[in-house]
């Protein structure tokens, strides 16, 4: 343990600190029952999601519908060099300074007092790389003297918070396979918990657990049926039942890669994360259920074994990636209080499921359009509409099937919020679908193979963004902000009746939690992509998020990138707060 | 797929690209002359793609890597051969591999070999000029004589094990035809080179692959006991394809004289050797002639 060592060296900040504002700063930084703590501390911002439940609520009010509209720049800080590409991050804010990751896993320590720059950190990247949707990163994880995030080729990243030195970095997974890694890591019981990511086929899904302090591998758990977990470098049990829901060997290259990461609910001691679409893409090829993609896993954060599964989408053939961040909460459902949660997935459906055994509660449709189903039945599978699925390789060749959501899903990887004020979920959603066609002629690596075609269109002439506030016991949409351009960065809820959200247009917007009444917005000079956060420093509230386009839409844009396609380039740290 | 003026454009580019040749000016593929100006021919090939290029012992070798060494020495430079990692279609390889660079600094090359020439593959790439076919690929079947009825009915290899690349044609074929009747059969391996070892190691009965894979595999175990399937299969959808070359839209006369020597090797022989060192039997592109 380096707990004296680092309390030695942290001294001189955490005096300065202690002069500052923040009380509850221990010496050797945040604990565990710091990161536990992190949604009701309002002094600092301690974890991905504003609490391990990610809710992005903060109680703070001293910002507040009635004055939100004075709100200023404090000031910005550039990330800077030619590396500018989607900033995906949410701020982390401890001890007087504010982390963010940057695009091409970079790592930045910037004074929150002054925005200027204490150190930056840049992970040396192999050019063998491949990463299928931008180079983006979505945050760091805090804990003691230690401040950890995840490149791009596939390894864990811990460094020192006070000097940015490296205090140990580990690959989690091996890039040449096509891994890659861009989730902020989560935290609990000193184990650093990760997903991963990577290409769509040959890669198979799992969360890892690893000690804090020195990166190594507690548990591993394959998230693919048929697959070998391991606890202590012992073997643990197999993931479901061997070729239960795939057929042959095709679960030995599942997919399911879980490349948003997780949350954790300490009422109910669970980690839940997502599983992403199951390989090869085409469904026709892959008969079953496929288990465990396109699920939420509810998994013992001592063992890594799977608690409970719920598949939001069966057999997909969609894309419809089940990785959505599933959120806790507690309701009143007929009659009786329950211990819930709730995740916006891909496929257009709200789900609310009981977390302590994953009992489907109700599927409500956020989106204009669902396709490819109609509703759920009580028993939580998917009212399959046939004839929008894709069809099988070989079959109706050139003719385009329409399907609603597109592959990049109702809600994509941007992390929703709950306000515990007013009981709903403010989700940032995208109405636009998607032709699907079987590729006469393909090309991969030179040789030839059966492709399929792909093109996103608009669903509605005044919008393809639109943040909705979910009404999770009645189903009810209780408002919803339109954008012109598909929405891509989290949200953020306070205490002030707020809502805050980014646009590719390049504001940070806020909005009355009850109304959706739009009271203020900022230009920010590129397009915001990243999560907003919010804390109270010197007696003031604040308000941070990065800006800088980019991520997956302008990839894949098709006719729907014109409403997008004059949106430039940046990478900046916003902060604000009320003029004084 | 006879004409070749229309894929490669030449039609298209006249006066006006021989002046935006050489405004092309510094970083970026080069023409002609100034590739032989700086004495180098930077040539990208794919990473791992037996037998046309991987890495052994320090080196990149296989058929595309002395394909390159021989038109670099052709055109009296050296040879800078580049490894790139394949992307999700060969559209985005040849975006990271020859007009724009990769996203985590992957410098585009002059020259990339191993790029299908087909018309509406290449009407849809016109960043690129795509030439110099030198190569009909074409997938093929083989197996362990008497164990599998190599010339039957595909049904008739059922409960034998079928290697075959994840995600490939051969793989769709195996599992989705014939009622998906021998989907069970199927034994999912990373690429065909492997499938095809698979079957030389006596841990399959039969591959599907490409023509040049199972040549290549066979050639380098010396197992005589695996042998080729001589008629078609049955229902088989893909006819093959015909492999040639890319350089920049702008890089116009490199990529004439490059066609230029491949029309020479293939007449010459020299072509025919250089496949039949890796133990591939060359045959000549559709389009080449």
């Amino acid at each position: 343990m380096k707990g004296p060592i680092m309390r030695a060296l942290s001294g001189v900040a955490a005096i300065t600190l202690a002069m500052g504002a923040a009380p509850l700063v221990a010496q050797g930084g945040p604990t565990d029952a710091d990161l536990m703590n992190d949604a009701k501390s309002t002094g600092d911002v301690l974890t991905y999601g504003m609490g391990p439940q990610a809710h992005r609520f903060s109680s703070l009010n001293a910002i507040n519908s009635g004055n939100v509209a004075k709100m200023v720049p404090a000031f910005s800080a550039s990330l800077g060099g030619e590396k500018q590409r989607g900033q995906e991050a949410q701020p982390i804010v401890y001890d007087g300074t504010i982390y963010v990751t940057g695009s091409y896993s970079r790592l930045f320590a910037f004074d929150a007092r002054t925005g200027e720059e204490k150190w930056q950190y840049d992970a040396r990247l192999p050019d063998g790389i491949m990463p299928c949707c931008d180079v983006v990163n979505r945050g760091a994880a805090i804990y003691g003297d230690k401040i950890i995030f995840a490149t791009l080729d596939a390894r864990l990243v811990a460094l020192n918070r006070n000097t940015g030195k490296v205090i140990w970095n580990k690959q989690i997974a091996d890039y040449k396979e096509g891994y890659s890694a861009t989730a902020a890591p989560l935290i609990v019981n000193g184990m650093v918990i990760t997903g991963n990511s990577g290409g769509e086929f040959g890669v198979v899904g799992a969360v890892d657990a690893r000690d804090v302090n020195t990166g190594e591998l507690i548990w591993h758990r394959p998230v693919i049926e048929g697959h070998m977990g391991t606890l202590k470098g012992k073997d643990n049990g197999i993931t479901g039942k061997l070729n239960a829901t795939w057929q042959g060997d095709l679960w030995k290259s599942g997919g399911g890669a879980t490349w948003l990461g997780g949350t954790y609910d300490p009422d109910t001691n669970l980690l839940f994360f997502g599983t992403g679409n199951p390989a090869p893409w085409n469904s026709h090829l892959r008969p079953g259920d496929n288990l465990y993609t396109a699920s939420t896993l509810a998994i013992d954060p001592a063992t890594g074994v799977i608690k409970w599964h719920y598949q939001t989408t069966p057999h997909d053939g969609w894309d419809f990636d089940g990785v959505n961040e599933f959120i806790p909460f507690d309701a009143t459902i007929n009659g009786k209080p329950m211990k819930l949660g709730a995740k916006a997935d891909r496929n257009g459906y709200f789900f609310v499921l009981d977390r302590t055994n994953g009992k489907f509660i109700g599927a409500h449709k956020f989106v204009m359009q669902t396709t490819w189903a109609n509703g759920f039945n009580k028993n939580g599978k998917p009212n399959y509409i046939v004839e929008g699925r894709p069809p099988a390789p070989g079959d109706a060749k050139g003719k385009p099937v329409f399907a609603s959501p597109s592959f990049l899903g109702g809600k994509n990887w941007m992390p929703m919020a709950y306000s515990q004020d007013t009981g709903l979920f403010y989700i940032p959603s995208n109405d636009w679908g998607m032709d699907i066609w079987n590729e006469p002629i393909a090309y991969k690596k030179g040789a030839a193979y059966l492709g399929a075609g792909f093109t996103i269109k608009s669903i509605a002439d005044d919008h393809i963004g639109a943040l909705r506030a979910m009404d999770p016991k009645t189903g009810k949409i209780m408002w919803e902000y339109k954008n012109k351009a598909p929405l891509w960065g989290g949200v953020l809820t306070t205490g002030g009746n707020l809502v805050f959200t980014g646009t590719p247009e390049g504001f940070l917007k806020a909005f009355d939690a009850k109304t959706g009444q739009e009271l203020w917005k900022f230009q920010t000079g590129s397009g915001v992509v990243g999560s907003p956060v919010t804390w109270e420093q010197d007696g003031e509230q604040y308000v941070a998020v990065m800006s800088g386009w980019g991520g997956a839409v302008p990839l894949w844009g098709g006719e729907v990138a014109k409403s997008f396609k004059d949106i430039n380039q940046g990478g900046a740290l916003w902060v604000f707060k009320l003029p004084k | 797929m006879r004409d070749r003026a229309t894929l490669s454009r030449r039609a298209l580019i006249g006066g006006a690209g021989a002046a935006l040749a050489l405004a092309a000016g510094h970083g970026g593929a080069a023409p002609l002359a100034k590739v032989k100006a700086l004495g180098t021919l930077r040539v990208v090939v794919y990473q791992d793609n037996r037998p046309w290029s991987w890495a052994e012992g320090g080196k990149i070798v296989g058929l595309d890597a002395d394909l390159a060494q021989a038109i670099a020495a052709k055109l009296g430079v050296r040879a800078d051969v580049a490894q790139l990692v394949a992307d999700e279609s060969v559209d985005d390889d040849l975006r990271n591999g020859v007009w724009k660079g990769g996203l985590l600094g992957f410098m585009p090359g002059d020259l990339m070999l191993h790029v299908p020439f087909d018309r509406s593959f290449a009407a849809r790439n016109d960043q690129v000029a795509i030439v110099a076919p030198y190569y009909r690929e074409s997938f093929a079947l083989a197996g362990v004589g008497g164990a599998v009825a190599l010339e039957g009915m595909p049904t008739e290899w059922r409960g034998h094990k079928l290697a075959a690349e994840l995600d490939s044609i051969p793989d769709f074929y195996l599992i989705g035809s014939f009622g998906g009747i021998l989907a069970k059969d199927v034994v999912h391996y990373p690429t065909g080179s492997a499938a095809v070892a698979a079957v030389t190691a006596g841990q399959a009965d039969a591959v599907l692959a490409s023509r040049a894979q199972i040549e290549h595999g066979l050639y380098r175990a010396g197992a005589g006991r695996v042998t080729l399937r001589k008629g078609p299969l049955p229902a088989f959808t893909s006819p093959g394809w015909d492999i040639g070359m890319a350089v920049k839209e702008n890089s116009r006369t490199l990529g004439d004289a490059v066609e230029e020597i491949v029309t020479a090797m293939a007449a010459s022989g020299e072509m025919k050797a250089l496949f039949a060192r890796h133990g591939v039997d060359w045959t000549p592109a559709n389009a080449a002639g």
